[in-house]
């Protein structure tokens, strides 16, 4: 790291958030998602930089720094990755160069195939702006001079869109749940909360919560559902298969969504999911965009399974059993792709089959190790 | 008015509910006597659909008429008289989405309330049993049964034939109350329902020239071979059966605690099998501490894994077999088991683990099962979480059991061999149990 | 041009172990395009096209061949049309089709990085016949990781004997189980790991014949299986059922009287073992391992809903993102 005040100042700030994130005082992933923008705005606002390159090593370096603090909250990640899309693209509106096809040879064409965002450049044309230019030796400062400003707003729009994003997630919820339905749910997810009391200012209908041991989390939901005024019914993880031939949809949350399609997802999720499935039951799931992960699935099921405190499973209220048994409390199920039916995003419903293209479109392909 | 189960359509009469369900037990001992001597098949069904209102009936007033707020039960006790009003046609629509989940939830046998009334001429022993049946101190199909023959034998003993009557004929009229009894404190099992009846056969077939004394002698005999032979001795036979499945190296999984599938793993532990166990658990019950307690005071401890049942994923993949323990087993191979069941039973069979389900025949009922939902029992309010601050919207329920389909099990440990669960039905005939 | 015979060119090309039958053929149309003496782009397409389609009807299993002729001609017909003469256009296109040839050979090194993401330590692999992207990426893997291997014989060619030497050769624990076996192993198997013959616009995949049984078991068995396929594999074709793939011919699978090769249809008709069988005049009747392989296919079709993922130089893809992929390439 360079020594000047101000990428000290940068330094310090992302040092608090790498130590809160470790200490797991930061949990969540949206809150984490909007910690990271934090930083990152203040990042790229005090950033020097004389070229894109620079700017954007510099915000990799930092994400880097963050995603290893805390590597099972994707969210982290995915909001740096969404970031340098979006520097990326300002950056080429504003140098206003086309996108060179540098040279035609079979290899582009091949990758002609890969899924792109339908160019959304729209040319601000009358918006008279100045040249950008890079490496300028008599004026180093003009590359961020120019960009700045429009970089600080792509972050804004970034960080516009965590703010809303339960409401926007939530603006069709009457679209999935009709009346008189009844929604299994588990464990405490403050996007499927959003969802499901959106849908209650629409539409009478019944929500089962299994409470998803041990972290017990569907009691927190469960109150707070009920407290909206949803018919409710709190049920212990060992019933949601008898429960389930009267149940007309799943609906969960997620903690990461892959590129396969997949998901991690609150342990339980797995077995509700598998249970829909064997009722042919629809499982909907609810998340935020910044859950897509750019992450194939990699034996994850046990790899990134992080493991929890065995004793809230096995309490010291059980004498010596502590001692002679092994305890095991995973924090997340891999969810496969097969056994989901739609990802509910602030971007659209999509089926697990298009969160590949999704990804493609959301970040570059590039950042994916960042 | 789509009631799901008709067992709990009796419930809408409007007559003094106390008096119905005296009359209903009266009832159906009276008809049960007369029919003694007739098919057994026709029989069980008249008790299958007479047990449900029998216990629905009888809880109802208590709901309604102890207002006592405890969070959690005054829910219960609401929601049972809501429902059964809304069933009646008075004020079903008057609370919206509520009372319609209420319904379908409804036809659980309810939670029943330790110390419930003794009507009749109740015997101790089962005022005694009666208690530790609701307070689940003495819980399981097997324990259950073997709790309630051994009490019907003092019963029996202290029974005296009224003048001017047979012990054939008057016997199981003294029985029934006891028997209503029972089932009032908790839904029968299967198992006792099996016990009885063919304890009924006994009583009806005693020769009535026989000595009082030698009668009841006889009968009690005959309840001591019963637990002997359909479930010690099948216990035997089915542990070394399940023991040679057990291989060295092996991880055996296990749910909760069956009292079976912990004979089991003690008896391939005491031959010097080494193997491993993992006990997956759930509430509402937790059976699989005292399963873990009971393995790891062997000595050496059998090597044990714990975890709730959402971590199952992580753990099924580990495993080389699954065992698990059952309720009942129905016509079309379903398994009636403890909550929680179905999904381990499910996920191995997702992962190709074979699932071995250890279970005597005389578990076995000739009625078909088609989900968990249609016949179910709650557990006690004792077994609920601390309620969360009580809010008319919330309700908690615990389902004490699920019903696996015959697709996710691999094979039936019994006492005749291993069988595929659809060829239960088969097995009772050749037992000789059903003699028409 | 009648002077040039493009299928002895792709044969002599094909000599070379490491190049696979795309771009066999990708060379084979340059060179075509060398002796070539057409004076316009029209003429010259319809040189190629000829030059694919003769290639394809002198080959029995013409699948791989296809997808690099596709690849070419459909390159050349987007290729923008602004050189100064026709005949520096032309040696543009020529010096492209090499490159591309000479880039693609480092393609299998780049499937074998992304797909050595999945394997992880201790993992058994069951992979099938021969294929050269998957060799490579084992044998990446068992620098860095422990792996063991199954491979299927895959009869006829028996193949995977080949497979199996040449990982046994490198260290790797290495064991040739039979076709009819693998229903048998699948459950010590971690995950199958496949080659391609081409990856076709349904998402699915035709690979030597086998492949999809395997798949079929793997599905049934919920093992991951992961195809390898180089993006010039992508072949825009979709095939709706076995016998609509063009390698399919009468021959395949028919019965031997309808070859009118053997009478006595009673006895012959049986699949009875390479033993020999009185028939009924007394002389023994064999059947041979060639007259097995006559009657079977080279290749099958595996549909996408058994793939779990295609691993190729353009990056993972799901089958769903393959048949996307090639609508993007092909109809873009």
């Amino acid at each position: 790291m360079a020594s000047d005040p101000q990428s000290a100042a940068n330094q310090r700030i992302v040092e608090d958030l790498v130590s809160r994130l470790r200490r797991r005082q930061l949990v969540g992933s949206r809150a984490a998602a909007l910690e990271t923008l934090l930083v990152l705005r203040q990042v790229v606002s005090k950033a020097r930089s004389s070229n894109i390159n620079q700017l954007v090593n510099i915000i990799r370096a930092v994400g880097r720094r963050l995603v290893e603090a805390q590597p099972k909250e994707h969210s982290v990640g995915n909001t740096v990755r969404k970031v340098l899309h979006h520097i990326r693209e300002e950056y080429h509106t504003a140098s206003e160069k086309p996108v060179v096809e540098s040279s035609f040879s079979i290899a582009k064409f091949v990758l002609q195939g890969q899924p792109r965002k339908q160019t959304t450049i729209v040319r601000s044309g009358s918006e008279a702006r100045a040249p950008l230019k890079e490496n300028d030796p008599n004026d180093p400062d003009s590359f961020a001079r120019v960009l700045k400003p429009v970089l600080m707003e792509a972050i804004q729009d970034v960080f516009d869109e965590l703010e809303t994003v339960y409401d926007n997630i939530s603006k069709n919820a009457k679209d999935h749940i009709h009346s008189d339905e009844i929604i299994l749910t588990l464990g405490t997810s403050k996007t499927v909360d959003s969802f499901l009391k959106a849908a209650a200012h629409y539409r009478n209908y019944t929500v089962i919560v299994a409470e998803t041991a041990p972290s017990y989390g569907g009691r927190e939901m469960a109150k707070s559902l009920s407290s909206a005024g949803i018919s409710t019914f709190l049920v212990p993880d060992s019933s949601i298969y008898a429960l389930m031939s009267r149940v007309n949809k799943v609906i969960l949350g997620a903690h990461a969504i892959l590129a396969n399609g997949g998901m991690f997802a609150t342990s339980g999720s797995l077995l509700a999911a598998t249970a829909a499935r064997s009722y042919s039951t629809p499982v909907v799931v609810c998340a935020g965009q910044f859950k897509l992960t750019p992450l194939w699935n990699l034996y994850h099921e046990h790899g990134a399974l992080d493991f929890g405190d065995p004793s809230a499973v096995l309490g010291f209220d059980e004498g010596d059993l502590v001692e002679k048994v092994d305890v095991i409390n995973p924090y997340y199920d891999y969810v496969r792709p097969e056994l989901l039916d739609v990802f509910i995003t602030n971007y659209g419903d999509h089926p697990p089959s298009s969160i590949y293209r999704l990804l493609k479109e959301t970040y570059d392909d590039e950042d994916n190790e960042l | 008015m789509p009631e799901p189960s008709p067992t709990s359509a009796p419930a809408s009469t409007d007559s003094p509910t106390l008096t119905k369900a005296q009359k209903k037990a009266e009832g159906r001992a009276r008809q049960e006597q007369q029919r003694a001597a007739k098919a057994a098949q026709k029989q069980q069904q008249q008790q299958q659909s007479g047990q449900g209102p029998a216990g629905s009936s009888s809880t109802k007033p208590k709901g309604s008429a102890t207002p006592r707020k405890s969070g959690l039960e005054s829910n219960t006790a609401a929601s049972s008289s809501k429902d059964t009003e809304g069933a009646g046609g008075a004020d079903g629509s008057s609370d919206g989405p509520k009372s319609r989940g209420l319904r379908i939830f409804s036809h659980f046998g309810l939670p029943k309330t330790p110390g419930h009334q003794i009507k009749g001429d109740i015997h101790p022993v089962i005022v005694r049993l009666g208690l530790q049946f609701s307070e689940f101190k003495i819980c399981g199909a097997n324990a259950r049964c073997i709790a309630t023959l051994t009490a019907f034998k003092t019963v029996i003993q202290d029974y005296v034939t009224p003048p001017h009557n047979t012990l054939s004929r008057h016997l199981m009229t003294h029985l029934s109350p006891q028997i209503t009894h029972l089932v009032n404190a908790r839904p029968m099992s299967v198992t006792m329902g099996n016990a009885i009846r063919q304890l009924k056969l006994e009583i009806s077939g005693s020769d009535i020239d026989l000595p009082e004394q030698d009668a009841k002698d006889a009968l009690c005999h005959k309840i001591d071979n019963y637990i002997r032979d359909r479930i010690i001795i099948a216990d035997e036979v089915i542990e070394d059966l399940a023991v040679k499945k057990i291989k060295d190296g092996d991880v055996v999984l296990t749910y909760a605690r069956s009292s079976l599938v912990e004979k089991i793993l003690l008896r391939a532990h005491s031959l010097n099998k080494r193997f491993s166990v993992i006990v997956i658990d759930s509430r509402p019950l937790l059976e699989g501490k005292t399963l873990l307690h009971s393995l790891t005071s062997t000595i050496p401890p059998i090597p044990c894994t714990y975890a709730l049942l959402p971590a199952l994923p992580s753990l099924i993949t580990e495993s080389d077999i699954v065992l698990l323990g059952a309720h009942s087993l129905h016509a079309n191979g379903s398994v009636y088991s403890r909550a929680g069941t179905a999904m381990v039973a499910m996920l191995a069979k997702e992962h190709t683990v074979p699932v071995m389900l250890c279970c005597e025949t005389y578990k076995f009922s000739e009625t078909v099962m088609l989900d968990g939902f249609g016949k179910n029992e709650l557990a006690p309010t004792k077994f609920s979480p601390d309620a969360p601050k009580s809010n008319s919207n919330l309700e908690i329920l615990n389902p004490l059991y699920d019903s696996t389909p015959a697709s996710c099990i691999t094979a039936v440990v019994t006492e005749v061999g291993l069988i595929p669960p659809t060829s239960i039905s088969s097995i009772p005939l050749a037992l000789g149990r059903m003699s028409l | 041009m009648a002077d040039f015979q493009i299928y002895e060119s792709y044969q002599s090309l094909l000599k070379n172990e490491n190049l696979s039958t795309p771009l066999a053929a990708i060379l084979a149309l340059t060179e075509m395009m060398m002796h070539s003496n057409a004076g316009t782009m029209f003429e010259l397409l319809n040189e190629l096209k000829g030059g694919a389609e003769a290639l394809s009807r002198q080959t029995s299993n013409p699948i791989g061949l296809n997808a690099g002729c596709e690849l070419f001609i459909e390159f050349i017909t987007s290729f923008p049309q602004d050189a100064a003469s026709f005949s520096e256009l032309k040696t543009e296109l020529i010096r492209h089709g090499q490159q591309y040839a000479e880039q693609a050979l480092t393609y299998r090194a780049k499937i074998a990085e992304l797909a050595f993401d999945f394997i992880k330590d201790d993992s058994v692999i069951l992979t099938h016949s021969y294929s050269r992207v998957v060799l490579q990426t084992l044998l990446l893997a068992h620098k860095r990781k422990r792996i063991s291997v199954f491979v299927t014989e895959a009869r006829p060619r028996g193949l995977g004997i080949k497979t199996a030497e040449m990982l046994t050769a490198a260290g790797i624990p290495c064991t040739v189980v039979l076709d009819s076996a693998v229903a048998y192993a699948i459950d010590k198997v971690d995950f199958v790991l496949v080659g391609s013959e081409a990856v076709v616009e349904s998402g699915g995949l035709v690979n030597a014949v086998g492949s999809n049984q395997i798949a079929i078991i793997a599905k049934a068995a919920n093992k991951p299986f992961y195809a390898l396929a180089e993006s010039y594999k992508f072949h825009r074709m979709f095939p709706l059922s076995q016998y609509d793939l063009p390698s399919h011919n009468p021959g395949v699978l028919s019965f031997p009287q309808a070859l009118g090769a053997r009478a006595l249809p009673a006895s012959s008709g049986l699949p009875s073992k390479s033993s020999s069988v009185s028939s009924d005049n007394g002389s023994p009747i064999r059947i041979t391992q060639e007259d097995i392989a006559r009657n079977n296919p080279d290749v099958d079709y595996t549909r996408p809903d058994l793939i779990s993922l295609v691993f190729s130089d353009v990056g993972s893809l799901t089958p769903e993102g393959v048949s996307q992929y090639l609508v993007g390439m092909f109809a873009g």
